[in-house]
């Protein structure tokens, strides 16, 4: 489904009209999306400030917070210590990757009845381009909610939506209508739409540029609209060319050939710091069956093979490995992402955290084999039916051998 | 280590003089088998023995051995190692004219021309790993043929260091032909040729790494026209023998993939198209393909060969090469890349493509190579 959002980014124009003809991009976001699975299994903490992550005396951060515990202040990223600080009687869950990833691909697969074009840019967060699919959902506000209430109503999921011509205007307008809102800004009125926003509302703005534009006295979008172009060229080089587009409604460039991916990397930091080698070389297999499984989702291959290993004590190595014929298919990733780590691991320090990237990608003609075709043919085979069962039960429904967890017993 | 003190009065001591230009032949034979990169050290290191009339020079990387001789005034007899690289760089720079070295203190050793004197870290020969004595001759190769064959062949091995039974040439023996494969797993070069191998028994093969067959076609082309190389081989060993010099290769373990299973026996869409018109199109063409892929279009049709090819960032390119084609139409892709380096091995003359379907292996066959049955095969490419 990538490889739509791939081909957007190759043949369109970089810098689309201002204002296309219809609003038919929807950002779907869910809603509090972790709070939200775990609320499924634990239904008597519905109302109650959640906040999964961890322990509140662990040493990592807040992955998700129910709308109940952010009005203490709580948002994710924050320390857990924080956390438990401003809020000390919420319920604090550790919660658990394969959960989530696990409703993630049920949301995927309902949005992918909805378009074609579906770009998962995240665990919890899409774009869909609904221009075209009229006769089959009618126009892209009906098809919006119908969409939005097929995920509620299959997942008991909440999510929001945001309907609009660009993708920015777009995941703005989903964030104004959280929780459980669709919110549709009809082309042509995005500006006043942004106008009264704060400038951070605009995706791509951080703590930074939001410093270097109060400077100038800009705090909201109309202010940045209203600035000369010139003006924040000269103050933010690019960049500025990209806020003034912004201020508009207007992806900037780079947002759109971003839909192609430069590297897919997957990493994992472990709960307790690891020097268990078994367990280690488990979840690396897992994050490089993820990542190979997103890689051939956006109809790509890899030449360069990238590991991480991050010590106790955040000393970090990263060991790259480039394959003369770019790869796709989980044996072969798998296996150097192994040699990777086997010949790197220094076995003495505790790891805490491993990750693997893939990049130089490679999505022209493939050469085909001429000693193990039978070999590679079967490969392949076996990947897509893997990556069909998984699309429809969930990542965790096929496991190839060296990501299985080892039996306790 | 201590500071170099006088010769050494001992038996173990080594002395002699040699031409410049006699020593410098020899050096420049052993420079492809030195490691430069080695963890050895002595293996960045030539063995120097100085026996009867003759002075030897040793290297190895334990792989790849050389061992090599010439003329020499010997005063003492003897033997020590000298780095190589140094060495070399040393005596390109000296003038013409004898040069003596002399086996000092503590491996160090002395090299002087005329009024020009230098010394040298070298280290204990007893560290110089042992080279096996060559075996009796199986058979004699003509040096030439033996360069045609690895020309032939060579560019196709794989550098894919995981795939080592790629990473060499396979060398097939019989008693009226002799002939070497190489492939890398999208393409294979397989080139034969008659030739009387007096003394073999039935077929042998032998795996040769890919730097044996750089040194062997270095050798030949040091050789005279035609001169003969004395081939033998231990359990673990090749030798090459050409004059005074002595090749030494441990043999490539592991299965040779079968190539004969690959060889295509139903390619009956043929078209003929001249090597250097046919190489000057994929030139062209290529610069506007894919440059990761280099993926090359050729079309083929009762109006000729259309050779194209394109990429979203650079355009398209398209040629029309008017032949005479009879067989249904057909538009494969190959990599440019795998089709230049096979034109350029090849002999001028017509080329014949001779192919099957989109999803086949192709065959290229140069058709004026009088002494070699030349054939390359090529997996395509998904267009």
């Amino acid at each position: 489904m990538k490889e739509l959002a791939r081909l957007r980014a190759k043949y369109s124009d970089p810098l689309p009209a201002e204002h296309p003809a219809e609003a038919a991009i929807l950002h779907v976001d869910m809603d509090a999306f972790f709070v939200s699975v775990e609320l499924l299994d634990r239904p008597d903490l519905r109302g109650k400030p959640v906040v999964v992550g961890g322990r509140p005396d662990a040493r990592g951060v807040v992955s998700a917070a129910s709308y109940e515990a952010r009005k203490f202040g709580i948002h994710s990223a924050m320390p857990l210590r924080t956390a438990a600080r401003l809020c000390p009687h919420a319920v604090f869950l550790d919660g658990s990757r394969g959960k989530y990833e696990h409703w993630s691909d049920r949301v995927a697969a309902i949005l992918a009845k909805y378009s074609p074009v579906v770009e998962m840019v995240s665990i919890d967060e899409a774009y869909l381009d609904l221009a075209g699919t009229e006769r089959l959902h009618g126009p892209p506000l009906a098809a919006a909610h119908k969409l939005l209430s097929e995920i509620t109503r299959s997942t008991s999921l909440p999510c929001s939506g945001g309907l609009a011509a660009t993708r920015l205007v777009a995941k703005v307008s989903s964030e104004q209508a959280k929780p459980r809102g669709l919110l549709w800004i009809p082309a042509g009125s995005e500006e006043q739409f942004l106008a009264p926003l704060a400038v951070r509302k605009i995706p791509g703005i951080g703590e930074v540029t939001e410093r270097a534009l109060h400077a100038l006295g800009i705090q909201t979008v109309a202010q940045l609209a209203a600035t000369p172009q010139e003006k924040l060229e000269k103050v933010f080089g690019q960049w500025g060319t990209a806020l003034h587009r912004k201020a508009r409604g207007g992806d900037a460039w780079e947002f759109v050939i971003d839909a192609e991916p430069k590297s897919i990397s997957q990493n994992h930091t472990f709960p307790e710091d690891l020097d268990d080698a078994p367990a280690i070389e488990t979840m690396l297999s897992h994050l490089a069956q993820k990542a190979a499984k997103r890689l051939r989702e956006a109809g790509l291959s890899a030449h360069t093979l990238t590991l991480t290993i991050r010590y106790s004590g955040f000393e970090t190595h990263t060991r790259s490995r480039t394959l003369p014929t770019p790869a796709q298919f989980d044996p072969e990733i798998g296996g150097v992402f192994r040699e990777l780590f086997r010949a790197n691991w220094d076995r003495r320090r505790k790891v805490r955290l491993i990750g693997v990237a893939l990049t130089g990608f490679d999505h022209g003609p493939a050469q085909m084999e001429l000693l193990d075709g039978e070999r590679r043919e079967k490969a392949e085979k076996l990947a897509r039916a893997a990556d069909r069962l998984r699309d429809r039960f969930g990542f965790g429904s096929v496991r190839f051998g060296g990501s299985l967890p080892r039996d306790k017993s | 280590m201590a500071a170099p003190g006088t010769a050494r009065e001992d038996n173990q001591a080594m002395e002699f003089s040699v031409s410049k230009s006699a020593l410098l032949n020899e050096l420049n034979t052993t420079q492809g088998v030195v490691e430069r990169k080695t963890t050895i050290p002595i293996l960045s290191n030539l063995l120097v023995e100085a026996h009867g009339s003759r002075l030897t020079i040793t290297a190895t990387d334990l792989e790849l051995s050389v061992r090599t001789s010439c003329e020499a005034k010997i005063k003492k007899e003897g033997a020590g190692t000298i780095p190589a690289k140094k060495l070399l760089d040393l005596v390109r720079l000296l003038p013409e004219g004898d040069i003596k070295i002399k086996l000092l203190d503590n491996h160090w050793v002395e090299i002087v021309s005329d009024k020009k004197k230098y010394k040298m870290v070298g280290m204990a020969k007893e560290n110089f790993p042992a080279i096996p004595a060559m075996p009796h001759t199986l058979v004699q190769i003509p040096a030439e043929t033996l360069a045609g064959l690895i020309g032939r062949t060579k560019f196709a091995i794989s550098m894919e260091e995981s795939r080592y039974t790629l990473n060499g040439g396979l060398m097939i023996l019989k008693p009226d032909t002799l002939a070497m494969v190489a492939t890398d797993g999208h393409r294979l070069a397989l080139a034969e040729t008659k030739q009387t191998l007096a003394g073999l028994n039935g077929e042998m093969r032998v795996l040769i790494p890919k730097k044996a067959m750089d040194e062997v076609e270095k050798l030949a082309g040091a050789s005279a026209d035609d001169a003969k190389m004395d081939f033998a081989k231990d359990e673990s060993h090749i030798f090459f023998q050409a004059g005074h010099r002595l090749l030494i290769s441990r043999i490539l373990t592991g299965q040779f993939p079968n190539y004969e299973a690959v060889l295509p026996k139903e390619n009956n869409r043929t078209v003929v198209l001249g090597r250097t018109e046919l190489g000057d199109a994929v030139r062209r063409v290529s610069q506007l393909a894919d440059q990761r892929s280099r993926a090359v279009k050729f079309a083929v049709s009762s109006e000729g060969v259309e050779i194209s090819a394109q990429s979203p960032e650079y355009g398209e390119a398209k040629e029309i090469i008017e032949k005479e084609y009879k067989g249904e139409p057909l538009a494969i892709g190959f990599n440019a890349q795998y089709m230049l380096d096979f034109l350029a091995a090849s002999a001028e003359g017509p080329i014949s493509i001779e192919l099957k379907d989109e999803q086949s292996a192709g065959q290229l066959r140069p058709l004026a190579d009088e002494n070699y049955n030349y054939r390359y095969i090529i997996m395509p490419m998904r267009i």
